[in-house]
């Protein structure tokens, strides 16, 4: 019994860390999971990474999308220095180990396709065959 | 008579066999626990067995069954992954989406050896070069077509400086082909935007480089 006594402490604890009912409610409908775990960083778009080793690798480090895209969550919008972490390559979070400072480093892009930012390939080089172009009397 | 005792159909048989072939040695039988009853058991024809038996049929007890199963599965932890929040193990090595790196004054590394382009077994790299105004050599062409990249890894591995590296990045999907033809600018983009992890996976990864 004591069992499930302990299971029903944690669903109220879980419960609780995420916002009571409501907040709960909103974060399995966005989600469609209700966990809990230590607060690790925040990148510079607002996304929140967590972590819980209580669940097994795969699952024990996760990310929160920041509330501005809603449901528009993708996977492409974390970005490189958090990418590292989050994909178990590394353990040590950019907030621990600062990741290299370039000047030239571009700021993160999720993936544009389908928008219209979305790359269209154009040639680099001056094209080889100049169309002729008829003299025109004037 | 081991061979006797295998081959005999039942033990009526067995003992048939034995009063005909050898009236005198029926005492060594006397006692048969080492024998084992291995046939499907009897069905309980008693009027309780048949009523618990339509019962089971009739009120869909194994399929309650099941569904408990399945209900007791709702509050076990999942096996799987929820993707785009939590994601799995991936390697230093991982050979994602192509991109071109620059030194850390910002100049790009790639000098238009073509190293790559003779090495990619897909044939999907183009190069081409041309004296740039100050006198160095540098590519005005670099396209990959990532539809023909069978991602291999031997561009990264052929290249002298560098350059070209296959990154960790592989949520590039598109919905047109036409944007998986990368050219030298997407390709260079992709370089500063991932710099920071191309980098760290190098040097977690340069003892065995």
């Amino acid at each position: 019994m004591s069992k499930y006594i302990e299971k029903f402490n944690n669903l109220r604890t879980i419960i609780k860390a995420n916002g009571g009912l409501k907040g709960s409610f909103l974060q399995l409908y966005r989600t469609d999971e209700l966990k809990i775990g230590d607060f690790v960083g925040e990148d510079k778009y607002g996304n929140k990474y967590y972590q819980n080793k209580y669940y097994f690798v795969g699952r024990s480090r996760w990310v929160q999308y920041v509330d501005k895209v809603n449901m528009d969550y993708d996977g492409s919008q974390i970005p490189a220095e958090w990418h590292r972490w989050l994909h178990y390559t590394t353990d040590d979070p950019p907030t621990k180990v600062p990741p290299v400072e370039r000047e030239w480093i571009e700021p993160h892009t999720e993936n544009m396709s389908g928008t219209p930012q979305e790359y269209v390939p154009y040639s680099t080089t001056k094209p080889k065959i100049e169309s002729w172009i008829p003299p025109r009397k004037s | 008579m081991a061979s006797m005792r295998v081959f005999c159909a039942s033990r009526s048989a067995q003992n048939l066999m034995f009063r005909v072939f050898r009236p005198g040695s029926f005492a060594t039988f006397a006692t048969k626990s080492h024998w084992k009853d291995v046939s499907r058991e009897d069905i309980d024809m008693s009027a309780k067995g048949i009523a618990r038996r339509s019962a089971t049929t009739f009120f869909f007890i194994e399929l309650f069954k099941g569904f408990g199963v399945v209900f007791g599965m709702i509050f076990k932890e999942p096996a799987t992954i929820n993707y785009p929040f939590e994601k799995g193990p991936l390697s230093p090595r991982f050979r994602g989406e192509h991109a071109l790196r620059r030194y850390p004054s910002g100049e790009e590394r790639c000098i238009a050896c073509k190293l790559c382009e003779a090495i990619c077994p897909a044939q999907a790299i183009t190069i081409e070069a041309e004296e740039r105004a100050d006198g160095s050599r540098r590519t005005t062409r670099y396209d990959i077509d990532m539809t023909k990249c069978i991602y291999c890894g031997f561009c990264q591995e052929a290249c002298p400086v560098d350059a070209i590296v296959e990154g960790p990045n592989f949520e590039y999907s598109t919905e047109t082909r036409e944007e998986l033809l990368y050219n030298k600018e997407k390709l260079l983009s992709n370089g500063d935007k991932w710099e920071a992890e191309i980098a760290a996976n190098l040097q977690a990864d340069y003892l065995y480089r």
